[in-house]
């Protein structure tokens, strides 16, 4: 009557034999010493309990097991003894093949309290997982769900206390529901009268509101996915992780106490954080990054943005609708960032402009002094001007994000950085050491959460398939300004960098039907293709909705389309995507409705 | 889910004449052979879709496949009871409702291929029937440039049509799509409208674009790099140091011999010392507390995470004490008792990593009155080990009855 005879019957293929023992055993000593009457139906529903267990063994289904266990839950039971427990573990382990449903299954049912404190008997620390990833961000957690899709046994280490990295809790996410709302206010407030809707005068908004709405949808997502790290068996540890050695990381509990797990392969997914001006400290509260940005108490009066690239256009522009004066203060001679398509850029710097923001190109920030009641910022031409004073209230400094990897321990394992930081890796996401991984804002690449999450899924599938694949050069790039601005492919300066020859050919949203019965005509769509072949070489956008139509363009360009192919592809009238065709259209011959 | 492969592709009214092949269906992820049990239908005759055609028998399970499709059996290449049929390999020939079958030719047994059936016609989209019956189109295989397996992009039918090219030529021509695929610039080349080469090199940017740009990486010259990995090496060699710590507690064994002699008197059953020890350590071993140094396990912490379950204010214990008479001998050295739960698949693998605890030694010498039972415990574990050991007394002094039910 003890667990390795049970183990040796099981692994020598008597099963009954066993099975008859631990029945028993429970009868005899379990139900007795509980003063419970092991009853005939109890019986045949324990014992069926046990067989499907041994049926979930071989790979039957797992289903099943969820049934007849839930079904003994209902029997009223007192907490299952420890040793049926160890047998079931035991039991799961003795056939390696069939062992990782299993154990997810297992792990499932946690939620079935009463089972719980028993299983814990054989589940140590010690043992090697076959993937352990650091960062629970969008290449993290989308990394974690994909192994455990895979059959992959997965730890996924995350110290912020949530899952979903900077995208879901301070970027992305945030920043689309202050958008959209800071968005709908503006447009009730100053585009209401030529539509004929009155009696909107004196409309205003709550910003604590308006916050709690941004935390909803946060909240809501971010439970998704431990929702989704339960589903598919994912062991999730709140904590920093760093490197001991090549496997095993030492896991600093956020609730206190300390871990460790190690792992066949490991994936460092850490992300990046707003990279710092030199010379202003970041409060988050007058000296802000983006992350303060989504979660100001009140609206400043005046700020200043250092950094037109998107983050800072996107969040001057929820600031500036709410009421702020906001000047962007931008080094380059324009806006928006690398990739953006200079003409495109031009055009959004114009609506930009005219929405009341205020924009210094081609200017330098010397230095900051937040001391007095305003923050004053001296800044100068780049290229030699006069040099002035702004002042503001707050002030949102957004030059870019770098990658992050302190606390992270790479000098125990001697990993290599290159000099911006990023983690070096090789195509296939392995770092100097191989069972190392490493994908997302920490390496290279554009700091994109769909970037991230197709290295996820591709890195994963390296470590359970030998093979995986991301197209970095069919990656869509969004600003959710107003109007939206969206590119996939490349622009105009890269093509002319590269000799490459191309033929343009654009549309105005002011000529398509639904964009003016929507009183919403501004931006354009411009599709660059090969003179020669057709084949589409990239597409820009400026307009509403840029954002969701990029994703047709992505989809011809992976297809390698020419601008007839989307030509001669249907489009439903009247659609703001009859402007994408109509600029295929104008690329390979001529457009109709221009 | 058995899925017959024989309807995987587009069906057009030009695909008719086929026979085809049916191979063995994958009942599961993971099987990859099977045995035949019983073909439920003979050689020509005809099914409906749901019908079972056979039974198939893996090592899991016996299912029935059904016929996704209706058609008629024309040919079973492997009979009822043949063993160890590899997934994929054919298994059958399998005919469209309504064919002759008299007047079909059979295909080639394609077992090793991974699509096992034969595409039916390039793209559904041409609309003209296809000039060539049936049986012919074994060649195609043997073309895997032509890029039939998709339908053609509608600049490239128009181009196509506009210039009198007929649908075969597709073959002729060099895809430089992704995966294969025709592009409207491939029909301009192959028709000698643009030099032939500018495809390719459209192709060679697409390529390069598409992967990561790792061609000029600047790593951080590694000052104290080289340092460090030395640092790291050293440091492995200095395992943690776990001061070990005696604990000892004298136990009366009286009880126990008089417990086991009432055994023998009144049941005849001789029960060896040793099982009333084992037993105690077995009892006493429940719920101890934690050892000062203990760190929750992962999955301990997964569930407080979900808010299921604390963390265990106790755990079961392994000690094992060793046993002399009184006066402990001085010099004796203590077996460690090993300080992590002993794993049961390293006890059943005969893993040499860890020692399994002996039950009991029995070259222990016992005396029938007071003995010392020691414990040697890392130092975090004082206490845990003296309740242990207060524990075993308690039940080894005042109820050793009780260890005998």
């Amino acid at each position: 009557m003890d667990i390795c005879s049970w183990a040796r019957q099981i692994a020598s293929g008597s099963r009954e034999e066993a099975l008859s023992e631990i029945l028993q055993y429970m009868q005899l000593e379990f139900f007795h010493s509980n003063n419970m009457v092991f009853s005939p139906e109890l019986e045949v529903s324990v014992r069926s309990w046990i067989l499907t267990v041994g049926e979930v063994d071989r790979g039957v289904d797992r289903k099943k097991l969820w049934h007849s266990e839930i079904f003994l839950l209902k029997q009223n039971l007192p907490p299952l003894p420890r040793r049926l427990f160890e047998f079931t573990m035991l039991s799961s382990r003795i056939m390696p093949r069939a062992a990782a449903p299993v154990r997810s299954a297992l792990k499932a049912h946690t939620n079935l309290p009463r089972f719980v404190q028993f299983s814990r008997a054989y589940a140590s620390s010690a043992d090697e997982k076959d993937l352990v990833i650091i960062g629970g961000g969008v290449a993290g957690y989308v990394a974690a769900i994909k192994a455990g899709q895979e059959g992959l046994k997965v730890t996924c280490i995350e110290k912020r206390g949530v899952l979903g990295g900077t995208c879901l809790n301070v970027g992305c996410i945030p920043s689309k529901s202050l958008l959209n709302n800071s968005h709908m206010y503006h447009a009730i407030k100053h585009d209401t009268k030529q539509r004929g809707i009155v009696g909107v005068e004196g409309v205003s908004f709550d910003l604590a509101k308006m916050m709690k709405a941004k935390d909803t949808s946060v909240t809501s997502l971010t439970n998704g996915i431990e929702f989704l790290f339960k589903k598919n068996g994912v062991e999730y540890l709140k904590g920093a992780g760093s490197f001991v050695n090549e496997h095993e990381i030492k896991v600093d509990l956020n609730d206190g106490g300390e871990t460790s797990v190690s792992g066949k392969n490991i994936i460092i997914a850490t992300g990046s954080e707003a990279t710092p001006f030199p010379g202003l400290e970041i409060d988050e509260q007058r000296v802000i990054t983006s992350t303060g940005a989504l979660s100001l108490e009140k609206v400043p009066e005046s700020m200043v943005v250092i950094g037109g690239g998107i983050i800072g256009l996107e969040m001057g522009s929820v600031w500036s609708r709410l009421g702020s004066k906001v000047t962007v203060v931008e080094f380059l001679n324009q806006i928006g960032g690398p990739g953006m398509d200079a003409e495109i850029s031009k055009a959004s710097l114009k609506t930009l402009k005219k929405q009341g923001i205020d924009f210094k190109l081609g200017t330098k920030v010397l230095g900051g002094d937040p001391s007095g009641d305003k923050i004053k910022l001296q800044v100068d031409a780049a290229k030699g001007g006069k040099e002035e004073t702004i002042e503001a209230d707050v002030v949102l400094v957004a030059i870019g994000r770098r990658p992050y990897t302190a606390g992270l321990g790479l000098e125990n394992i001697g990993m290599e950085l290159d000099e911006r930081s990023r983690v070096i890796i090789d195509q296939e996401y392995r770092t100097k050491v191989p069972h190392i991984r490493c994908i997302g804002d920490v390496t290279f690449g554009p700091m994109l959460a769909h970037k991230a999450e197709e290295e996820a899924v591709a890195a994963v599938e390296y470590i359970s398939k030998g093979y995986g694949h991301v197209n970095y050069g069919v990656i869509p790039s969004v600003m959710y300004t107003y109007p939206e601005v969206a590119w996939v492919g490349q622009n105009e300066a890269e093509l002319k960098a590269s000799d490459t020859a191309y033929r343009i050919g654009t549309f105005p949203f002011s000529a398509n039907s639904r964009a003016k019965t929507n009183l919403d005509t501004e931006g354009m769509v411009k599709i660059i293709a090969c003179p020669e072949t057709d084949r589409l070489l990239g597409v820009h956008i400026i307009g509403p909705n840029a954002g969701e139509m990029i994703a047709e363009a992505a989809l011809a360009l992976e297809y390698g389309a020419s601008s007839e192919d989307i030509a001669r592809t249907c489009h439903a009238h009247p659609t703001l995507s009859e402007a994408f065709k109509e600029a295929a259209m104008a690329t390979y011959s001529k457009a109709i409705h221009f | 889910m058995g899925r017959p492969s024989h309807n995987s592709g587009y069906r057009t009214s030009a695909a008719c004449l086929a026979a085809s092949n049916f191979t063995m269906p994958a009942l599961s992820p993971t099987m990859t052979e099977g045995n035949i049990t019983t073909w439920k239908l003979k050689e020509g005759d005809s099914y409906a879709a749901g019908d079972v055609l056979l039974e198939i028998e893996t090592d899991k399970a016996t299912m029935d496949v059904e016929a996704q499709d209706e058609g008629i059996l024309m040919k079973i290449t492997q009979a009822d009871r043949t063993k160890a049929v590899k997934v994929g390999s054919r298994i059958a020939v399998i005919a469209e409702s309504g064919d002759d079958i008299s007047a079909l030719e059979m295909p080639p047994d394609e077992t090793p291929a991974p699509i096992p059936e034969k595409k039916e016609s390039p793209p559904p989209s041409s609309a003209e029937p296809k000039s060539e019956s049936s049986p012919k189109k074994n060649e195609s295989p043997k073309k895997p440039a032509a890029p039939q397996t998709y339908p053609l992009f509608p600049a490239v039918k128009q181009l196509m049509k506009q210039k009198g090219v007929e649908d075969s030529e597709v073959s002729k021509m060099t895809p430089t799509g992704p995966k294969g695929r025709l592009l409207k610039g491939d029909v301009l080349a192959y028709l000698g409208l643009l030099d032939s080469n500018s495809p390719k090199v459209v192709q060679a940017r697409f390529e390069k674009l598409s992967h990561l740009d790792l061609s000029n990486v600047k790593p951080i010259p590694a000052k104290g790099a080289p340092k460090k990995v030395e640092e790291k090496k050293a440091a492995p060699p200095a395992p943690p140091l776990i001061e070990k710590l005696d604990v000892a507690l004298a136990i009366s064994l009286a009880p126990v011999l008089e417990a086991q002699k009432r055994l023998k008197d009144t049941l005849g059953v001789d029960m060896p010392l040793s099982s009333f020890i084992s037993r105690a350590t077995d009892v006493a071993n429940d719920g101890l507390p934690l050892p000062a140094s203990y760190k929750p396990t992962a999955d301990e912490l997964f569930d407080q995470v979900l808010g299921l379950d604390s963390l265990p204010k106790s755990s079961k214990g392994v000690y094992l004490p060793q046993i002399t008479a009184l006066p402990p001998a001085e010099k004796r050295t203590p077996r460690a008792a090993p300080s992590t739960k002993p794993d049961i698949i390293d006890i059943l693998a005969g893993s040499p990593k860890r020692i399994t605890p002996k039950p009991m030694q029995s070259t222990v010498a016992f005396t029938t009155g007071t003995n010392v039972f020691i414990l040697s415990v890392p130092k975090a574990e004082e206490k845990r080990a003296k309740v242990f050991l207060e524990r075993v007394k308690v039940v080894l002094e005042n109820e050793p009855g009780r260890l005998v039910l």
